[in-house]
């Protein structure tokens, strides 16, 4: 065989090669020289001599292909016309499947036959991929005239006589294929093949194309399944309305969604999977969505988790579909919480408001997890929803919030007397601060706090410094390290001064040297403790505490240079043996009353005058403190009320069952009440001080601001401790302004600039 | 009536002996800590000069490894000198 041009006669070798072609296209055998040969006879054509004869090849295989598809489309012609619903219809799609998969396999044998045409002749001709994507100018005409490989041919006129003249009957028995799967669910596996078969034939048939090759497929049968599908899954809708409850449509329709799914991937074409799904839930979810949330509040507040669990899965995939179940919670909660927390009377309010607030908080964070999958947009509705109750005014009027303030005393509580378990009221402060996250005021929370720990430390209250000193962490992990600093310093002082009393101790010993009272000093740092400015408070302390204070304050100062003491007697407190009527007691008070009895240790009695001016004492502590021994019985006083002439005696006939006890002073000169405006009140001093602080920092760095974009970086930055309300924002920029710190700039009237 | 002391806690707070209450060079007060310290007290101390002025240990210290020939207190224009007392 030579290679080399020859001329020769198109209809002789036609004439053979035609043969194995229809052999191939039939799927009958052809004998390896037979197959071979052609491959020759199509070269040969290609490179005849003197003119290549490759165009006639191609059209004489065109007619050929043209017939061999014609002759098949003949077979369908009795069921074009006649009914064929059932049995028959599905015997037309048999057999369309199979003159399909025959013809595809055919063509696939064929195309290989050809492949000298192909590769030479139809490649060159063809447009380029990138000129097809971009669309080069190529006129429509062009390409409709251009030649195609032989298997793409081939499909192209299964298209042009098979698809085109049975589709429409093909894709109505499909459909009636799908419906009665649908509907009765007896397909057998063959059916299921053939239908999934013809429809794929709709895609593979345009397959080849780089562009729109789903186009028939698309317009010949998704639009009609969408369709068909459509109107099912809508009577499908309307018949279960009528027989069920919301419960139980919705678990049908949870069932309805997931057989779609199971079908659509045993059925179409990957693209339509979605559209299908959509459609479905369109129909069936969407059309219905006033009917599903009918019953959505009684759901919530009966907590029916299954029923709840079921309308997210349905609602989920709906775009804003969620959006009325989650307010809908969120209300829910607000109720729910604020009812928990209301009204709460006794002596234990903040250990009810925190737990209360903890339950409903636990309730609703459990109902997420299990049946919201953890959704973040039902997590931040709980958080909103939480703060929103925790930073509500009581309903009593009042003009405070006073969370914080509960939440510090729940604390207070836990780490004071309680009587659990170590790690009892570890887990129930990590509980305490889930809720303080919640708390908008901070910063009051904080002042409650440190006051609260000022005492606990300086009156040994603390029931475990471990504790303590783990709950200032988790408020430092919870609001960083600049809220908690005062509060850890004033813990380090603590630890610090067992460590001072140690050395003092030793101290004394070495220089043989002992005290004849047994001391324990406390040395704070100044800044850390919220003590207030009490620094002048008149006393003359009684010489048996002179020589201790004396000696401990020249080692303190042998110890630490630059460093001035100063003792706070009001927070003292002491020990007393007494011995009165034969009998002796301990008594333990405070250092004021201390002094006050060790006057009349040699002497049984002294006017008041007298006492006071010997204890320079201010006249409020002196009548306090006088006030709490003469309740206490060991003292007695000649007149009704404390006055300068009054005598007081001692109490030569006291007697107490108990012979140890302690004496409190009785009249609070502060009520809790008070006290709590005024750690509001120095709140917000702090605030003030902090806006303007903040004000300071953001105009030094950015020189010129708008008023509105100057609040906005306050508010973000203050976040973290308070939420500042508008006017106070506007005052301390008042006030900067008058401290000339920043001024408003000339041209605009809401605009400031720094004032270098 | 006979009366013995048996045990007496007491409680006292310090504060720097300084002639001012902030700190000349950083103006921050001298109980909270210099600006890149985070705790005051011990960890953030005070130191005298010669000359009676008082800064944060850190401050002066930065300021006089910031000057190239003579060490002045920054306040009075002595020449610097800790003083230890």
């Amino acid at each position: 065989m030579s290679l080399r041009p020859q001329k020769i006669e198109f209809d002789v070798v036609w004439g053979c090669l035609r043969q194995t072609v229809d052999k191939v296209l039939k799927l009958n055998r052809v004998e390896r020289d037979d197959w071979n040969s052609s491959f020759t006879d199509v070269y040969t054509i290609c490179v005849a001599f003197p003119e290549p004869l490759a165009d006639r090849l191609y059209a004489e295989t065109k007619l050929f292909l043209e017939n061999h598809v014609k002759v098949q489309l003949e077979e369908f012609n009795c069921y074009r016309t006649e009914n064929n619903d059932g049995e028959n219809g599905q015997m037309m799609l048999h057999k369309y499947y199979s003159a399909w998969k025959n013809y595809s396999q055919g063509l696939e044998y064929l195309n290989y036959l050809y492949q000298y045409l192909n590769q030479q002749h139809i490649k060159k001709q063809k447009v380029s991929e990138a000129e097809i994507l971009y669309g080069n100018g190529t006129t429509p005409l062009a390409i409709s005239q251009e030649q195609m490989e032989i298997g793409e041919l081939g499909l192209d006129i299964w298209r042009l006589f098979m698809i085109q003249n049975l589709g429409d009957i093909l894709v109505k028995q499909i459909l009636q294929g799908i419906e009665r799967d649908r509907l009765e669910n007896n397909l057998t596996s063959k059916d299921i093949e053939t239908i999934h078969g013809v429809i794929n034939s709709f895609v593979s048939v345009q397959d080849y194309k780089k562009k729109g090759s789903l186009h028939l497929y698309e317009t010949l049968f998704e639009e009609k399944l969408l369709e068909a599908s459509g109107s099912y899954f809508m009577s499908q809708a309307s018949k279960l309305l009528q027989s069920c409850s919301v419960s139980q449509y919705m678990q049908e329709v949870i069932r309805v969604l997931d057989e779609e799914n199971v079908r659509a991937h045993k059925f179409v074409h990957m693209n339509s999977v979605k559209k299908l799904k959509k459609e479905c839930e369109d129909r069936m979810i969407s059309d219905h969505k006033a009917f599903l949330y009918s019953e959505c509040k009684e759901m919530v507040s009966n907590d029916k988790r299954d029923d709840l669990r079921n309308l997210y899965i349905l609602l989920k995939p709906l775009q804003d579909g969620l959006k009325e179940l989650i307010q809908i919670l969120l209300e829910q909660i607000k109720n729910e919480g604020a009812e928990s927390i209301m009204n709460l009377k006794g002596e234990n309010v903040h250990i009810q408001f925190v737990e209360n607030m903890l339950q409903v908080h636990q309730k609703y964070e459990n109902l997420i997890s299990e049946t919201f999958k953890n959704d973040p947009l039902f997590l931040s509705a709980l958080d909103k929803a939480c703060a929103s109750v925790i930073n509500s005014k009581l309903s009593d009027g009042k003009t405070t919030c006073r969370s914080a303030e509960l939440v510090a005393k729940y604390c207070d509580n836990l780490l004071k007397k309680s009587k659990s378990t170590e790690s009892e009221i570890e887990s129930k402060l990590s509980k305490s601060i889930t809720i303080f996250k919640y708390i908008e005021d901070k910063d009051v929370y904080q002042k409650f706090y440190s006051r609260m720990l000022a005492k606990r430390l300086i009156h040994d209250q603390s029931i475990n410094m471990e504790l303590e000193e783990v709950m200032i962490n988790k408020l430092k992990q919870a609001c960083g390290y600049e809220f908690t600093n005062k509060l850890h310093r004033m813990y380090t002082d603590i630890g610090i001064s067992v460590d001072l009393n140690n050395k003092f101790n030793q101290h004394l010993k070495n220089l043989n040297d002992e005290l004849n009272i047994n001391l324990s000093i406390k040395v704070l740092q100044a800044g850390a403790w919220p003590l207030g400015p009490q620094t002048n408070i008149s006393f003359a302390v009684p010489q048996e505490f002179e020589q201790p204070i004396r000696k401990f304050e020249s080692f303190y100062n042998s110890s630490f240079s630059g460093r001035k003491l100063t003792w706070l007697h009001h927070l003292c407190a002491g020990e007393l043996k007494v011995s009165l009527a034969k009998k002796s007691y301990l008594i333990t008070m405070q250092t004021y009353q201390m002094a006050m009895l060790l006057l009349f240790e040699n002497c049984d009695s002294m006017s008041c005058k007298e006492v006071r001016e010997m204890l320079q004492l201010s006249h409020d502590n002196f009548q306090k403190h006088l006030q709490s021994l003469i309740d206490s019985k060991i003292l007695n006083l000649d007149t009704e009320k404390i006055e300068d002439a009054s005598i007081i005696s001692v109490n030569l006939e006291f007697s107490n069952k108990r012979t140890k006890f302690k004496i409190t002073a009785s009249l609070q000169k502060e009520s809790p009440q008070q006290e709590v405006e005024q750690t509001i009140t120095q709140v917000d001093e702090d605030r003030k001080l902090y806006l303007q602080a903040a004000i300071v920092r953001i105009m030094k760095s950015r020189k010129v601001l708008k008023h509105n974009a100057l609040i906005q970086e306050i508010l973000s930055q203050s976040k973290v401790c308070f939420a500042p309300s508008i006017p106070m924002i506007k005052k301390c920029i008042e006030s900067l302004i008058d401290k000339q710190y920043i001024e408003r700039t000339a041209n605009s009237s809401d605009e400031y600039s720094y004032v270098a | 009536m006979k009366i013995k002391v048996k045990s007496w806690t007491s409680v006292a707070w310090w504060k720097w002996i300084a002639n001012d209450e902030n700190c000349g060079i950083c103006r921050m007060a001298f109980e909270n800590c210099c600006p890149d310290c985070s705790f005051a007290g011990d960890d953030c101390p005070l130191v005298w000069g010669h000359c009676s002025h008082v800064f944060h240990m850190h401050c002066i210290c930065k300021w006089l490894n910031s000057q190239l020939n003579q060490q002045l207190c920054p306040m009075c224009r002595q020449t610097w000198r800790f003083n230890d007392r």
